[in-house]
């Protein structure tokens, strides 16, 4: 757990730090979209160039972003397997007894794959060059206009900002009490199955305890500071919109629409 | 079981943009049967230092021996569970780790966890209650309806269960009212005379000298200072320059010379000052 680097903010001054956290989201968004438009190996190659230069920009350490692929190679493994057997469109290629493989299956797993890695970078490019108070300071902004139809927006940035404070102090907690229970003979790597079972229950029930706890200390703590979501506030820290940003929505939006005009020729 | 540290360096996050050196080459040596205490300011490395002893963290560079086994990056002590049995580490507020349905129970999971069964385990919880001064009543009530000073002692009954060689505690008095530390104190006192070797992290100088024969001043990683405790409070000046207090026994001696007294710094309990200030005051 050390090595959590997933959605970790990185300090830093680059460019792609200093963009305005709205610009983040929207561009991450419509990248996002785009992705799933199948428009060939040059498409993805130039959104994999537009995600190479966001990263170059950002001076964020190509070995931070390979952290963030690793715990999704499983999943990425599972996936491209099931896809490579069960999908059966174009040729057979390879034939293995009753199981064949087809020249569309590999190339839709090849398709996946590069999604799932192109998707992951650019979205852990986001969370480690933007800080976590920026991102829900976004989301609030950019949902503002549902505040005409009595959507709670400010209720639900708050509880998002709320979640995202509380992760890296969870994440320690579970550190600690694993450690604890560690050098009560607890094993969680080795030992039997019940074993293991016993362990994790020693785990969760007390950080469980520890985040209700922090939960209530935290309603009271708001409750007795007169905390209330309709009110009409300030904000300490305002968001700019400037000229690098709509260079920078251009761009992205010229790429993308780029690759969706592309699939459909 | 005495405690040898080489050349230890401890880097957290190694390789990544969070990397912090948390421990400078530590040598030190701790030794059976002693009482030491770890002192310095927040953030001098006394809590990563203390988990190297039951091999929760590996060094990054460096080794620990803890008799015969060895903690190095390279060679995990091929029994760690055993280690871990031997020297018992009870971390600050040990109150989270409470888990169980009754506080016997949760007593109990340490010793099992090491194996040792069900009838057995129930005796050691008994006992080990016992010791922290909570009577058998308790064996079946929820460790969570406690206050908070007894569940620590359930905390720390649940790390005695499994009879440690050391005991290494982690700022064990923080929170707890007067009395409660007294006891607390106490207890450890007996358990150090029982033979076992007692590792205390503290901020109150006043345990320190009470209780403790040896001491380690830690600072920014590295091991400033490590003695006898009579020796330490000596230096008055460097320690207050670490931002360490002095015991108010040892302040008063001080206080007292600057008025032209004679008085041994190295007293340690306030009859023996009573009789010296008295002596001096006759003679």
């Amino acid at each position: 757990m050390d090595n959590m680097t997933f959605g970790k903010y990185i300090p830093g001054n680059s460019i792609i730090h200093r963009l305005d956290p709205r610009l983040k989201i929207c561009a991450v968004f419509i990248f996002l979209i785009s992705v799933f438009f199948d428009a060939g190996f040059i498409g993805y190659g130039i959104l994999a160039i537009y995600v190479l230069l966001c990263s170059l920009v950002s001076k964020i350490k190509l070995s931070h972003i390979l952290k963030a692929i690793k715990p999704m190679v499983f999943m990425m493994l599972f996936l491209m397997i099931f896809n490579i057997f069960l999908m059966k469109t174009g040729d057979v290629i390879i034939k293995i007894g009753s199981i064949s493989i087809y020249s569309g299956a590999l190339l839709q797993t090849a398709y996946i794959f590069i999604r799932l890695v192109l998707i992951i970078t650019l979205t852990t490019l986001m969370t480690s060059t933007t800080k976590p108070l920026e991102l829900t300071l976004a989301i609030e902004s950019l949902l503002n206009p549902l505040k005409r139809f009595h959507f709670p927006v400010h209720e639900l940035a708050m509880m998002i900002s709320i979640a995202l404070r509380f992760i890296p102090d969870l994440l320690d907690e579970a550190k600690r009490i694993m450690k604890a229970q560690a050098s009560r003979g607890a094993d969680f790597n080795e030992g039997s199955f019940m074993e293991k079972i016993k362990s994790i229950i020693s785990l969760i029930i007390p950080l469980f305890i520890s985040a209700f706890q922090r939960a209530e200390e935290l309603a009271n703590a708001m409750e007795s500071r007169n905390y209330n979501p309709e009110a009409t506030r300030t904000k300490y820290k305002v968001l700019t919109w400037t000229h690098l940003d709509t260079l920078s929505m251009l761009i992205t939006l010229g790429v993308c629409c780029g690759v969706i005009i592309m699939s459909f020729m | 079981m005495s405690i040898t540290c080489q050349s230890l360096d401890h880097i957290y996050g190694y390789n990544t943009p969070f990397e912090y050196y948390a421990l400078k080459n530590v040598n030190l040596k701790i030794e059976k049967g002693s009482f030491t205490a770890i002192i310095g300011q927040t953030g001098s490395g006394k809590s990563t230092l203390i988990q190297h002893i039951n091999a929760l963290l590996l060094p990054t560079s460096g080794e620990i021996k803890i008799d015969d086994y060895i903690i190095s990056q390279n060679n995990k002590p091929q029994n760690l569970k055993s280690l871990r049995k031997k020297s018992g580490l009870v971390f600050q507020f040990p109150e989270y780790q409470l888990f169980e349905e009754t506080i016997e129970r949760d007593i109990m999971f340490g010793p099992m966890n090491f194996g040792i069964d069900e009838k057995r385990a129930k005796e050691i919880a008994k006992k080990s209650l016992e010791m922290v001064g909570l009577d058998q009543t308790y064996l079946e009530k929820s460790p969570f309806d406690l206050s908070g000073g007894q569940k620590r002692r359930v905390a720390i009954a649940g790390i005695l269960a499994m009879d440690p060689d050391i005991l290494v505690l982690d700022e064990p008095t923080a929170g707890l009212d007067p009395s409660g530390i007294k006891e607390m104190m106490d207890l450890f006192k007996k358990i150090h005379e029982m033979g076992k070797t007692v590792v205390l992290v503290t901020h109150d100088m006043n345990h320190v000298l009470e209780y403790c024969d040896n001491v380690v001043v830690m600072n920014d990683g590295q091991v400033e200072k490590a003695g006898k405790v009579k020796d330490i409070f000596l230096d008055s000046d460097y320690l207050l320059n670490l931002g360490i207090d002095l015991p108010l026994i040892t302040n008063l001696i001080i206080q007292l010379n600057l008025k032209g007294y004679h008085i041994d710094t190295s007293i340690n309990d306030i009859d023996a000052l009573v009789e010296v200030i008295g002596g001096e005051l006759h003679g």
